[in-house]
């Protein structure tokens, strides 16, 4: 199978070519002017940033705010914390459930509007897409209001049918994860529909032709020819979407904080309320070196087990 | 016989896709409809309640500083947008056009940025930018925006760029054109419909991020529109539709933009993705 329609790129190699040519040595060295503002902010404000969290989760304050050398205390500590591991299921929970739903709730509405639609593509692939442009805040304040007891419309729909909750989706330690995914889902699956359509346009009209001729259509057409086609978009959606689930942050900060008890505690609320509302740095700093490197791992396994293919277009094959 | 069948089948999906489109947006009529409430009637749990009242707008307008959060907003997301296409261009074009020697190292260092969360860098960056006495300024959201937008930027650019014939700018290099001229009027205008793609996407992030924005941005004159709805739902825990108000005040222009460019945004992650 060649990887040409792919959303993705080999992370190629090319020799260092000739060019510019004639150039004295310090001229060509003059060149690398061009990559050092993208170095520098990298290095500022990424490479940094790593290197101090890492340096700083060997620390830990008294009381009095004076640091000391703790090793790997912190570790230790978040170890034995239930909290951490509560915020760890938490995190699983969301990827496992956001990632494929996406994927599938895209997917679908993609092939659906490429497929079927002529004059109401261009509506259809916006409206779909309103949530991801809508700003987060918003959309914890609005969704706040729909899980609401007594007033809000989601009580009153479920009423309309005859069902009743006598508890708040949010407030209540077993739902609260359950309805910030929800959410989530809501929120970003525009984004992997809009992943799909760009997919499904990189497919040669004459696959789609020959496939025709052949006969193949609706779910065989899915199966053998779409899905492996698509494979470039399904892989960046996986890496996006582990990035992005350990960096969930306002929705759950803003619609339960990670309440009630840390029952939807997740990375980002557990680092902000150590490094901010409690001044662990040293704590919260152990807890952002676990986060890198559940994403360096995870990154790492998805590379070797399913290619290098990157973020972008067409794989070198 | 086939083509009438596909026919009804369009029918059929086009209906599906309608219905399922109007409960997709449910929220943001929700959001619009209690802005637009009196406060008798605030809590209604019906999607619409009547009668209507643009009230909410006047009252949040007259007594907040909207304004101000507003440009704070567009101040730090324009710079970023300047920052991450100017920057990425030209690491992008050094990197596969001029291909200097240990480019691709460059290029490897920088994706590491797309694997690395936001929530893990918070601490370290407030920490940083304190001691630069960046907190409370715009280049503390501005610097922080670009170095995580730039890497993403890079990947798109280097793939389109990759894919070009080489004979093009060895020919420009024979012309006499410097490496400057060769960027600035050969591959700047070529990435054009990826510029486009990029800086609408920058755009919708640095104008929605709200993590860091809370942290560094902590003195009231300085915090961009997302810290907004924070700072003002208890003061109107009594009427949420001035609450309402202010969040399609925040929301609504995005999505409107968003209406207006959506064909410069698609056409631009088609171009990125099909063309090769």
């Amino acid at each position: 199978m060649t990887e040409e329609d792919s959303v993705l790129v080999q992370v190629g190699t090319r020799d260092a070519m000739d060019l510019p040519l004639n150039r004295s040595r310090w001229r060509r060295s003059a060149l690398y002017l061009y990559e050092i503002p993208a170095l520098a902010f990298f290095g500022i404000f990424v490479g940094y940033p790593i290197l101090w969290v890492i340096y700083t989760s060997l620390f830990a304050a008294t009381v009095h705010g004076a640091t000391y050398w703790a090793g790997l205390g912190n570790y230790a500590e978040l170890l034995q914390s239930p909290t951490f591991w509560m915020t760890l299921r938490n995190m699983a929970l969301w990827g496992l459930i956001t990632i494929p739903v996406q994927m599938i709730i895209g997917g679908l509405l993609a092939y659906a509007i490429e497929q079927y639609t002529i004059r109401s593509k261009a509506v259809f692939r916006t409206v779909y897409f309103v949530p991801v442009v809508t700003s987060v805040v918003v959309i914890a304040i609005v969704w706040e209001q729909i899980y609401a007891p007594y007033y809000g419309i989601l009580q009153a729909g479920l009423t309309e049918i005859g069902l009743h909750l006598n508890f708040s989706l949010l407030g209540s330690y077993d739902t609260a994860i359950f309805a910030l995914i929800i959410v989530n889902i809501w929120e970003w699956t525009g984004f992997s529909m809009l992943m799909y359509i760009a997919g499904l346009n990189a497919i040669p009209r004459e696959i789609f032709d020959a496939s025709h001729i052949d006969g193949a259509s609706g779910w065989r057409l899915s199966r053998y020819v779409l899905i492996p086609l698509l494979s470039g978009v399904n892989k960046s959606l996986l890496l996006l979407g582990i990035i992005g689930t350990l960096q969930t942050f306002p929705l759950v900060f803003l619609m339960t904080n990670g309440g009630p008890d840390n029952a939807s505690q997740v990375f980002g609320t557990y680092i902000f309320l150590h490094g901010f509302t409690e001044g662990q740095t040293g704590l919260a700093s152990a807890i952002s070196v676990v986060v890198l490197i559940l994403a360096a791992g995870l990154t790492f396994l998805q590379i070797r087990y399913l290619g290098t293919q990157f973020l972008s277009r067409k794989g070198d094959a | 016989m086939q083509t009438v069948l596909r026919i009804a089948a369009r029918r059929w999906v086009i209906a599906a896709l309608t219905l399922f489109a109007v409960i997709w947006l449910i929220p943001d009529l929700y959001m619009v409809s209690i802005s637009l409430r009196t406060p008798v009637n605030a809590f209604d749990p019906h999607l619409l309640a009547f009668p209507l009242t643009i009230r909410n707008y006047w009252i949040v307008l007259t007594q907040n500083p909207l304004l101000r959060f507003f440009l704070n907003s567009l101040v730090v997301t324009a710079a970023t947008v300047v920052t991450v296409i100017g920057v990425a261009s030209l690491c992008a074009y050094a990197i596969s056009i001029l291909r200097l020697r240990g480019s691709q190292a460059v290029f490897a260092l920088l994706l590491v940025t797309l694997m690395v969360p936001l929530s893990a860098l918070v601490v370290p960056l407030a920490a940083l930018l304190g001691r630069l006495g960046w907190i409370n300024s715009y280049p503390g959201l501005i610097g922080p925006y670009s170095a995580l937008g730039i890497p993403f930027a890079i990947v798109l650019f280097k793939a389109f760029l990759d894919d070009f014939p080489t004979d093009i700018h060895e020919a420009a290099m024979l012309d006499g054109c410097t490496t400057w001229q060769l960027y600035w009027r050969v591959v700047l205008p070529l990435l054009r419909p990826l510029i486009g793609f990029v800086g609408i996407w920058q755009f919708i992030t640095s104008w929605n991020e709200f993590f860091l924005a809370l942290v560094i941005m902590t003195r009231n004159p300085m915090k961009t529109l997302p810290l907004v709805p924070m700072e003002y739902s208890g003061m109107y825990m009594a009427n949420p539709g001035a609450l309402f108000a202010i969040l399609c005040i925040i929301a609504l222009p995005l999505i409107l933009l968003y209406v207006l460019v959506q064909r410069v945004f698609v056409r631009g992650l088609l171009e990125g993705s099909v063309k090769g």
